[in-house]
């Protein structure tokens, strides 16, 4: 392999990086309060809720995400009241569409990730809760979803993980993160093997430490589960 | 430029569009079904490297799954068509030919799929094997039936019925993933719904209906393959 | 019960002086034994003491260290490998002794995904190319001698364990087999389901055929084999005719694990 090439090459892809984290980061933080809404919508026994829930978990994951971020981007431009809304700004932007269809569509995966791992509280913990006289938001917030978070966290983390490696779509809306890049400079070197080892080592490193990230949060997350290292030091109070 | 309505892009007249876009579908079926079938062959080494393969086999296996678990499915396309295309380059000018020779879209597709799939089914298949009680491949054995034999008719059918789950999630992901194969320009659904909101001012109705598409096809196979899972799991114990 | 006259009766099963050992524990410690054709022997001993373990290397899916073994006369070769383990020098001579010996397995081992005429065909099909009709045939025979023809397009999960347990005892007759091995067949079975399998094998023994039986029903034991033999550790601590051991045994352990 030619080093100055790959180096040369390198210092382009890790230039595209910080678009490739934003987006990544973005779509994810927005996507988890979207899939949160999602899940409780699922379990909130209002059939409505239930059902429009259901309808969109079934249209995002049944379908391509390159579908839907073009139905976002070159789709709703269609439509003159989307062009006179003030929402055009943000809808003409390909940065903003691609935030919005992959935010979109991770709430639909994660919603089944979150809900799975509500339905895993045990019914008796929250009883305990109840019977100490909390009210309902506090149950939810100090015991149920600590619990569900537990729970759903190494899901969690894959689809975390799909999105980082969902970003690269990103790149066939004009948008030159790392795949973006790598396919430019393919497609000026045609140096097609040392591009892709290049960007693909790139982004196992980004899926290695996002891996470990999340392992060591969920080391945090579980005393209960590790050896009890020492016996002392038990009521050092809040733990979280 | 005229202006279909939406009725002209289902439509399967004369002006319409519905001819080519179940085309289109055709070929994403077929880009899906090629890697799937690419992507168990793989898979079945993958799993016989990791279950029963030497140090270096199960260390080529574990470092195949691991890198196409991090890195983007795009990727892993750009590789096999621009590669691909070098490749026939090389090719074609050791025999005279000049100028750049592109790789076809669909071959590039349908490896690259199956590669990325492959890695997924090595996954399936490995945790498959481990479901199967061991004292029924012990059984064959001590029939006296030898290693191909008992591969064949015990080993590989228990495996096969414990995958079909599995198999059944790979298959809805190769699925959407065939849509990144229009970038190789193959005129599967995506491109051929491109096409069409290229050359009208229609593009969302174009790409609603690839998405409709999409979800039809999804939903048909997903329901064909929990009747066949249901079929081929008759009397097999779970868990 | 009648016992053999061991001189006149061919050897169906001879083993000499076998060894096993997994890494640093010796299971079996220079195993020596003879079964004549038409014995039934019950080999009892507490778990952990390599019943399992002698029976499994009677059809190899237990290689031996050291030792011999000989079906029907035929001794099965063995080599050391270049790992210094000892290996079958012929995987054919082994497979054609396997079908030679029928296995009934504690926890039956049935095929799931095949019901249960389907299991019991397939070896004879397959391993033993018979004709398909024939084996139906035969296979149906089977099981209405050991009382489940009416299951025979069951699924095994859809059967008893009794059921289970007497399927795949006509799975292992239907090999025709020179000797048939038991490892403690009705371990695995809820108490009122014993009954019926330990009928089905007393059936067998009366036919006259050759069985090895890991066993801790001590009635069976006792009532319906020729010879009984007690392991401890890994050797053969007591052995003899039923009515003799069971009366008066010079050993003292034996005499403590029949008690029990
Ligand atoms: N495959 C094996 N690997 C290691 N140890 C084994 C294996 N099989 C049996 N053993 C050990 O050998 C000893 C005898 O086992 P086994 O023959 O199954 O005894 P039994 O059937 O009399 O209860 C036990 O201590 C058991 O743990
Ligand atoms: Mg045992």
């Amino acid at each position: 392999m030619d080093i100055a090439f790959a180096s040369e090459t390198l210092m382009s892809l890790l230039s595209a990086l910080p678009l490739t984290l934003e987006l990544a980061v973005t779509a994810i933080a927005l996507g988890s309060v979207v899939a949160l809404a999602l899940a409780l919508a699922r379990l909130s026994g209002i059939l409505v809720l239930d059902w429009f829930a259901r309808a969109y978990v079934f249209v995002f994951r049944g379908t391509p995400l390159l579908v839907q971020i073009f139905l976002i981007y070159y789709g709703l431009s269609q439509f003159a009241a989307v062009r006179h809304s003030i929402f055009w700004p943000i809808l003409r932007e390909p940065y903003w569409c691609a935030v919005l269809a992959l935010m979109l569509n991770t709430a639909a995966y994660a919603s089944e990730i979150i809900r799975g791992g509500l339905l895993s509280v045990p019914h008796g913990q929250v009883e305990a809760a109840r019977a100490c006289g909390m009210p309902r938001f506090m149950i939810f917030r100090r015991i149920v979803m600590p619990l569900a978070i537990r729970q759903a966290l190494p899901g969690y983390g894959n689809e975390m993980i799909s999105m980082v490696k969902a970003t690269s779509l990103a790149s066939i809306i004009t948008l030159m993160e790392i795949t973006g890049v790598a396919a430019r400079i393919i497609s000026e070197s045609y140096r097609v093997i040392e591009v892709f080892v290049v960007a693909g080592a790139i982004y196992l490193a980004i899926n290695f430490l996002l891996t470990r990230l999340i392992a060591f949060i969920e080391y945090r997350l579980t005393p209960h589960q590790r050896q009890p290292l020492a016996i002392h030091g038990e009521l050092k109070g809040e733990a979280h | 430029m005229n202006s279909p309505g939406f009725l002209d892009i289902v439509s399967f007249g004369p002006d319409g569009w519905g001819h080519v876009l179940a085309a289109g579908a055709w070929m994403t079926i077929l880009i899906a079904l090629a890697g799937i079938a690419i992507g168990s062959v793989i898979g079945t080494f993958g799993a016989w490297a990791k279950i029963s393969g030497g140090p270096v086999p199960r260390a080529i296996a574990e470092a195949y799954t691991t890198i196409l678990r991090g890195i983007p499915d795009l990727l892993v396309i750009y590789l096999f068509y621009f590669g691909g295309s070098a490749v026939v380059t090389a090719v074609g000018q050791f025999f005279g030919a000049e100028g750049f020779v592109s790789f076809p879209g669909f071959v590039a597709g349908a490896l690259a799929v199956g590669v990325t799939s492959g890695a997924q089914q090595t996954e399936v298949f490995r945790g498959a094997f481990r479901a199967v009680h061991p004292g029924e491949l012990e059984a064959a054995t001590a029939c006296g039936m030898g290693r191909v034999l008992r591969f064949r008719r015990i080993t590989a059918p228990l495996t096969l019925r414990h995958a079909l789950p599995g198999l059944g999630n790979v298959w809805q992901v190769v699925l959407k993933e065939s849509a990144l194969v229009s970038v190789t320009g193959v005129v599967e659904l995506l491109r051929q719904a491109q096409i069409g909101a290229g050359s009208t001012s229609l593009p969302f109705d174009f790409y609603f209906v690839a998405a409709m598409i999409y979800l039809a096809i999804s939903t048909v196979s997903g329901a064909f393959l929990n009747a066949s899972e249901h079929w081929f799991s008759r009397g097999v114990r779970r868990g | 019960m009648n016992i053999p006259a061991k001189s006149t009766s061919p050897v169906a099963i001879g083993l000499r002086d076998l060894h096993k050992r997994f890494g640093p524990l010796e299971v079996l410690k220079g195993i020596s034994l003879d079964a004549s054709e038409g014995e039934v022997i019950s080999i009892l001993g507490s778990s952990g003491s390599g019943k399992s373990t002698l029976l499994r290397c009677i059809n190899m899916l237990e290689v031996p260290d050291s030792g011999t073994i000989a079906v029907a006369g035929e001794t099965i070769r063995l080599r050391t490998a270049s790992s210094g383990k000892s290996r079958p020098a012929d995987q054919r001579q082994v497979d054609r002794i396997r079908s030679e010996l029928g296995m009934v397995f504690q926890s039956f081992n049935l095929w799931s995904h095949k019901t249960v005429l389907e299991n019991v065909i397939e070896a004879p099909i397959h391993v033993l190319k018979r004709p398909r009709s024939e084996a139906i045939e035969e296979a149906e025979a089977l099981l209405g001698k050991v009382g489940i023809a009416d299951k025979r397009n069951h699924y095994p999960a859809h059967l008893s364990g009794g059921q289970q347990q007497r399927a795949a005892i006509a799975r292992a007759l239907a090999m025709r087999p020179k000797a048939m091995l038991f490892d403690e067949p009705t371990s695995a079975l809820d108490p009122e389901l014993v009954g019926e399998v330990l009928r089905v094998m007393r059936g067998l023994a009366e036919e006259g055929r050759t069985m090895l039986v890991v066993t801790h029903e001590m009635g069976f034991a006792r009532d319906v084999s020729s010879r009984v033999i007690f392991l401890h550790k890994g050797a053969i601590e007591e052995e003899g005719a039923p009515h003799e051991v069971f009366t008066n045994s010079k050993s003292e352990r034996f005499r403590q694990f029949i008690s029990k």
